[in-house]
């Protein structure tokens, strides 16, 4: 049958998307692990990356690594920024406060972008060439492999930073113990402070891998952060390796949708798995060290 | 209130109680909801329905009322959800879905099927009550964060939906020439006549709201905000609660969207999307939340400043959102709350220095 010589194609496909997903995903995590704070801007850095690369490579003409390099600094000063205008004076406000001032930070971002680097769509050049390998009758473009092995560094530095390090120990305490992280003397506005930064940074990588398989414009950072969000979710809540499991299921599922139904309704499938997932599982496949089951 | 303690009246506390009174025509009052007062009109109200009905007969500028139609209309969003989010304290971030389901129920039915136009008004209202009642039996065992990701979800899977069914919504491009509003003949056509539909409607809502969060129901509401786990334990069925203030909130919607869709003669999924369900839940926080006038106020003054910053072009969007933050930043319980204690407690103190300078004090 025609539709399954797709699937390993489909399957290709969706794990790159997936990986996608599961680098905004880590971003989310990060925050989460640091603060319960929900930073819907996330996504936002993602586009930021993708743009101001294209923009320091074609407007200032770069060299490829620097511009990767100042644009990456450059979306790590921004999420400095937002967490010093935006979450520290909320820092005692309701979470209901927070979720909409981060939307409102969300639109003030991607609108200032389109104002500063226009609105067309923006594709950056392959890492190494655009000629695809051929395995087993399956072709991969050689960024995909890029995105995959990033993946797979962060998830081993962010690992390494929570469990070999001091501040990245301290950084999960003033989460999971906000009292118990004051009275040690950990200074939580640093730790979420330093969160902020390190989510900004991871947003801007996936968002410079993303950008030359995907067309980046000024507005899709916005769907981008909330299927970082579901995948966070679907894999548990405040886990690495939870939401980088949960990125690859949603990419998979999402992209497999594809051979089934319309493809106008893969949107609507992300949002069906949230549902779902929500429903029978909230703290996630891989559980949630900050779910309470008993709670539901 | 001010000088119940006193028993002479001085002459300069009218420097204070006059500024006061005014204040409390304009401030909602918080301990309205806590108190059994008598259920008549007072001051406030007979001033603020004066207001709404002589200020579009002397103020004739169309665009203004057709602002004011559009604020009326998302004041009946605000209010429904301020139900939801400042009474029974639920977050949702999906009433736009409610409001689209409501406005395309009008569209589909008065273009199809020829319907009158007040059928469809409570047709829509009962589609969206039971879209909610569906959506919200398994959801709203959720909480917080994860309550409100779940709306969220909703309401983008209502916008795929509405642009892929292009059988029945049209698709990207939406439903055309839906016919004016008209009860018995008398059809809503021009910016004024539909200002007095559109305020008639939020009026009566109002009134009934009003009474609901009196009711034993409305007490319930907010016991099940304070805490579900006492709510529960003396004796309030917290599922039904919830289920039943968000059917309310989608009823609500519903009305609007109809009315909307009349208004507006269109109906198009992307008036129904996530920035409308951001802005409604802003419409709630930035008027107040927990006292049914913030709504209403917050919905006036938001929907005006979008209209302004409609004039910034390109800028409007990065303005808006620097506005948002900043309200939340410095209001987040609320304008008139903040501002009403604030001026409350300058004018008490500007009283009290003035006694305490003449050596009385």
């Amino acid at each position: 049958m025609d539709l399954w010589a797709h699937i390993p194609q489909l399957l290709t496909s969706g794990v790159t998307l997936g990986a996608i997903y599961a680098l905004v995903a880590l971003g989310f995590v990060t925050i989460i692990r640091a603060s319960q704070i929900i930073n819907f801007a996330q996504g936002e850095f993602v586009m930021l990356g993708g743009v101001v690369t294209f923009y320091l490579l074609k407007g200032l003409n770069l060299p490829y690594p620097l511009a990767a390099l100042v644009a990456t600094g450059i979306v790590i000063t921004v999420g400095f920024l937002l967490y010093i205008s935006v979450i520290y004076p909320l820092r005692k406000a309701p979470t209901l406060i927070v979720l909409i001032s981060t939307l409102g930070a969300s639109i003030f971002l991607s609108n200032t972008s389109s104002l500063l680097f226009g609105t067309l769509p923006k594709a950056l050049p392959p890492f190494s060439g655009e000629r695809p390998l051929t395995i087993g009758g399956v072709s991969i473009v050689p960024q995909n492999l890029w995105v995959l092995g990033t993946t797979v560094l962060l998830l081993i530095f962010l690992y390494l930073l929570s469990h070999r390090t001091l501040s990245g120990k301290a950084m999960e305490a003033s989460s999971t113990d906000p009292l118990g992280a004051d009275l040690l003397g950990i200074s939580r506005t640093l730790m979420v402070f330093l969160a902020f930064g390190l989510s900004a940074g991871i947003g801007a990588v996936a968002g410079i891998l993303v950008t030359p398989i995907f067309f980046t414009s000024y507005n899709s950072g916005t769907i981008l952060g909330l299927k970082g969000f579901i995948a966070a979710v679907l894999g548990g809540w405040g886990k690495n390796t939870g939401a980088i499991l949960g990125g690859f299921v949603l990419g998979v599922v999402e992209s497999m949708s594809l051979a089934f139904i319309p493809s106008g309704y893969k949107d609507g499938v992300a949002f069906a798995i949230l549902l779902c997932i929500l429903y029978f599982r909230p703290k996630g496949i891989l559980g949630s060290p900050f779910v309470d089951s008993r709670r539901w | 209130m001010v000088d119940s303690n006193n028993k002479e009246f001085r002459k300069r506390d009218f420097f204070y109680v006059v500024p006061l009174w005014l204040l409390s025509l304009i401030v909602p009052d918080a301990d309205d909801l806590y108190s059994y007062r008598s259920k008549e009109f007072k001051g406030r109200e007979l001033f603020y329905l004066a207001a709404v009905l002589v200020l579009p007969l002397v103020w004739r500028d169309p665009h203004f009322h057709h602002l004011m139609v559009l604020a009326g209309i998302n004041a009946i969003l605000a209010l429904g959800l301020s139900l939801f989010l400042g009474y029974a304290g639920q977050i949702s971030l999906g009433h736009a879905a409610f409001f689209g389901i409501g406005a395309y129920t009008t569209a589909i039915l008065t273009t199809r099927y020829a319907f009158p136009t007040f059928g469809a008004f409570w047709a829509s209202a009962f589609t969206a009550a039971l879209a909610a009642y569906l959506i919200g039996k398994p959801i709203l065992k959720l909480k917080g964060f994860f309550l409100a990701l779940a709306t969220l979800g909703f309401g983008e899977m209502f916008l795929v939906i509405i642009r892929e069914s292009t059988d029945l919504t049209g698709g990207v491009i939406g439903i055309f020439n839906i016919p004016w509003f008209s009860i018995a003949g008398f059809s809503f056509d021009t910016y004024l006549k539909q200002y007095y539909l559109t305020w008639g409607v939020l009026l009566g809502l109002f009134l009934y709201s009003k009474n609901l969060v009196r009711s034993k129901m409305g007490r319930a509401f907010l016991s099940v905000a304070a805490s579900e786990e006492a709510a529960f334990t003396v004796g309030i069925k917290v599922a039904q609660i919830k289920i039943g203030v968000f059917v309310l909130g989608a009823a609500f919607a519903g009305f609007a969207g109809s009315l909307f869709a009349c208004i507006m003669s269109t109906a198009n999924a992307d008036a129904f999307g996530l920035n409308l369900s951001v802005l409604l839940v802003m419409m709630v926080i930035v008027g107040g939340m927990g006292n049914l006038y913030g709504p209403i106020f917050g919905s006036i003054l938001l929907t005006w400043l979008i209209d302004i910053l409609g004039k910034y072009q390109e800028w409007s969007l990065s303005i808006y959102g620097v506005i948002l933050i900043i309200l939340l930043i410095f209001f987040p319980d609320g304008i008139g709350t903040r501002l009403g204690m604030r001026l409350i407690y300058l004018i008490g103190y500007w009283a009290k220095k003035k006694r305490r300078d003449e050596g009385k004090l």
